[in-house]
């Protein structure tokens, strides 16, 4: 870490002009001067001359590059699944602030060829993916740990359950193929 | 109600042996609400209040969102046990301006371009109520949303002056409110750009002046309060 002041600051605190410093997270700029716009500490960075301030407060949850999030699946186009996001992992007590709807490309399913979209996701399903772009909320399951973890059998809406790499409806006996997390099954996001 | 008191200040103090430009007792405490995503608890002499926050969130109904900011809700309820007489719970014509009016004394510190097509909803309910609910309830709240974490240009402060026997006062209490000429809430950011006035009375130009001033004292000694709870209440805990 390069050096740095600390000190404790309130939404509205006068923290230096933009002559001073490059206003970053949790600042505002009016009028050329940077003031708090969260509670926490004030960080300023020497080395580029930006400040900044790390909330001590609980934030609002916003998906970043990297974040693991839960959602459904809520449609399942030809080349494009779209998930309804539930939460960011990690930040589970609360609802995601801006954007909610994430899309999983074809090409970051998983790293191999997929054919077609309805062998690696169904309806309803519950996934869990990464984001790779926050902007867009494109999200990503090509890891072990990614992917469906939990579906249920498209003929009769029962849970399935997991046989080898595939999935078995109790009920029907259908065998259904879904990209499956390593942990499938187990209930835990 | 009680009785009409013969004179509300005499010897230059107040009933309740306050000075006239004296606020009455303050407490506050943040974060008093575990489900909440911010909160917090406000007494000031017989008003006690508490302010949750939530979001910001998805909208509903989901015609109400705006494309590019977040929208704000703001509800003020009185508990029925809050005043002597038992209020008929819920909603009023009072209740539903005095929402309106916080809203918008509110509206004007918090960032709303960060948040689109959600809601941050306010929830203020007033337990005990003594003059002035709507002045605890702006300040509770504004540091219930701190607590939440929502980007803020500011915190907003509001406190009460009034005008009894003829003297320019600041925090009115409820006997003062009932029996004396004129009530006027305000509310204003610490850079004193002020969010809210309304009056009920009359007073003459010069003792509008001199009671806006009054205010700015009044918000400024709040102002130090919302700022030290928040300070105890987040300086120890370590999440660098």
């Amino acid at each position: 870490m390069s050096k740095i002041n600390e000190n404790f600051a309130i939404p509205g605190d006068f923290l230096g002009t933009s002559e001073e410093f490059l206003s970053t997270n949790g600042t505002y700029k009016d009028k050329g001067n940077i003031y708090a716009a969260c509670t926490g500490i004030v960080k300023i960075d020497t080395k580029d001359r930006s400040i900044s301030v790390v909330p001590q407060t609980g934030m609002p949850p916003i998906p970043k590059v990297g974040d693991i999030v839960v959602g459904r699946v809520s449609d399942i186009k030809s080349s494009v699944v779209l998930v309804d996001i539930a939460r960011i992992k990690g930040q589970e007590d609360r609802e995601i602030a801006t954007l909610k709807q994430g899309a999983i490309h074809i090409s970051n399913i998983k790293d191999a060829y997929v054919k077609e979209l309805g062998y690696e996701f169904g309806f309803q399903d519950i996934v869990r993916a990464k984001v790779i772009d926050d902007k867009t909320l494109r999200l990503s399951t090509d890891n072990k740990s990614l992917g469906v973890i939990k579906a249920i059998c498209s003929r009769c809406r029962v849970g399935l359950k997991r046989k080898d790499d595939k999935l078995e409806c109790p009920k029907c006996g259908r065998i259904e193929t879904r990209k499956i997390a390593d942990d499938y099954g187990s209930g835990s996001i | 109600m009680s009785d009409k008191p013969n004179k509300l200040i005499e010897n230059g103090k107040r009933l309740d042996g306050r000075n006239l430009d004296e606020l009455r007792p303050i407490k506050m405490e943040v974060g008093v609400l575990k489900r909440a995503d911010g909160s917090c608890y406000m007494e000031l002499g017989g008003n006690k209040a508490i302010a949750a926050v939530y979001g910001p969130r998805e909208v509903h109904p989901r015609h109400l969102q705006e494309a590019t900011q977040v929208i704000i809700r703001y509800r003020y309820d009185m508990a029925s046990f809050s005043v002597k007489e038992r209020k008929r719970p819920g909603p009023d014509r009072r209740s539903i301006e005095i929402s309106k009016v916080s809203r918008e004394a509110l509206a004007p510190v918090i960032l709303k371009e960060y948040f689109p097509r959600s809601v941050i909803d306010i929830f203020v309910e007033i337990l005990q109520a003594d003059a002035g609910t709507r002045t605890v309830g702006i300040n509770a709240s504004s540091v219930a949303l701190a607590d939440a974490g929502i980007p803020m240009r500011g915190i907003v402060s509001s406190c009460a002056v009034g005008k009894v026997d003829g003297e320019i006062v600041l925090d009115l209490t409820g006997q003062e409110d009932n029996y004396g000429d004129a009530d006027m809430p305000i509310a204003m950011t610490q850079d004193g750009k002020i969010t809210l006035l309304q009056m009920d009375g009359n007073l003459t130009k010069e003792e509008f002046a001199r009671a806006i001033e009054l205010a700015k004292k009044g918000c400024k000694q709040i102002y130090e309060v919302q700022r030290s709870a928040l300070i105890s209440k987040y300086e120890g805990v370590s999440n660098v």
